[in-house]
């Protein structure tokens, strides 16, 4: 257990990490970033709390099964929304063709917009899930 | 290019040298200790580089990787502190 210095500042600043990385992912279309990059920051909350805190209030607060279903929804979520223009009749990936009441462009950028969300969730779950491994690992 | 853009690239250009500095002592420095000073300084110096970087060129979106890169420096400092007192991140 860490002093309660530490464990204060993390606990007031993780939520606005958390904050921040929502704002990158939700920019990604139009800014750096995108979901990868909001996922790490949105992942790295998760790893100062573990740090700061300890491995076990960690996993209380985002259990293994919690983490291992999210990172599953993420990479489906992705892989649906790129099959989704395959049913309309495109090719893989190919959102323009998808049938909603909106320009093409429009259809684009909203599916870009949620692939990215799809990408924020899974990567999120994926690298607080590599650190909380490593770190039992290594005890 | 403006007088205010140049001294903003040539103190870039300055810092970056002082980065190096600072690896140097990173990877020879005898304790854990120095070591873990001179990746604050360099996550430091690397803020303060792409923000005048962000002034000189007007690219109002490396100020959010600034940000970015300051956050992550903070993980890594707590990250080093507890494994150098517990010698475990558990």
């Amino acid at each position: 257990m860490t002093t309660v210095i530490i464990r204060t500042t993390a606990r007031i600043l993780a939520p606005f990490i958390q904050l921040f990385g929502l704002y990158v992912i939700v920019h990604g279309p139009i800014s750096p970033g995108g979901g990868f990059q909001g996922g790490v920051i949105v992942g790295a909350s998760l790893i100062l709390l573990a740090l700061s805190y300890d491995l076990a209030s960690a996993e209380a607060r985002a259990g293994h099964a919690i983490r291992i279903a999210m990172d599953s929804t993420g990479s489906l979520l992705f892989a649906g929304i790129g099959l989704l223009s395959l049913l309309a009749g495109g090719v893989f990936m190919d959102y323009g063709i998808i049938p909603l009441p909106l320009p093409a462009a429009q259809v684009r950028a909203l599916m870009i917009l949620l692939i990215g969300m799809a990408i924020g969730v899974h990567i999120m779950a994926l690298v607080s899930t590599l650190f909380l491994h490593m770190a039992e690992d290594h005890e | 290019m403006p007088l205010v853009e140049r001294v903003l690239v040539l103190a870039s250009v300055v810092l970056v040298g002082v980065v190096f500095v600072s690896f140097y002592r990173a990877v020879l420095g005898p304790t854990p200790a120095d070591r873990i000073v001179a990746i604050n300084v360099i996550g430091t110096k690397a803020v303060v580089i792409i923000t005048m970087i962000s002034f000189a060129y007007e690219q109002k979106f490396f100020i959010d990787v600034s940000l970015v890169y300051a956050l992550i420096a903070f993980v890594t400092t707590v990250g080093l502190a507890k494994y150098l007192e517990q010698g475990t991140l558990g």
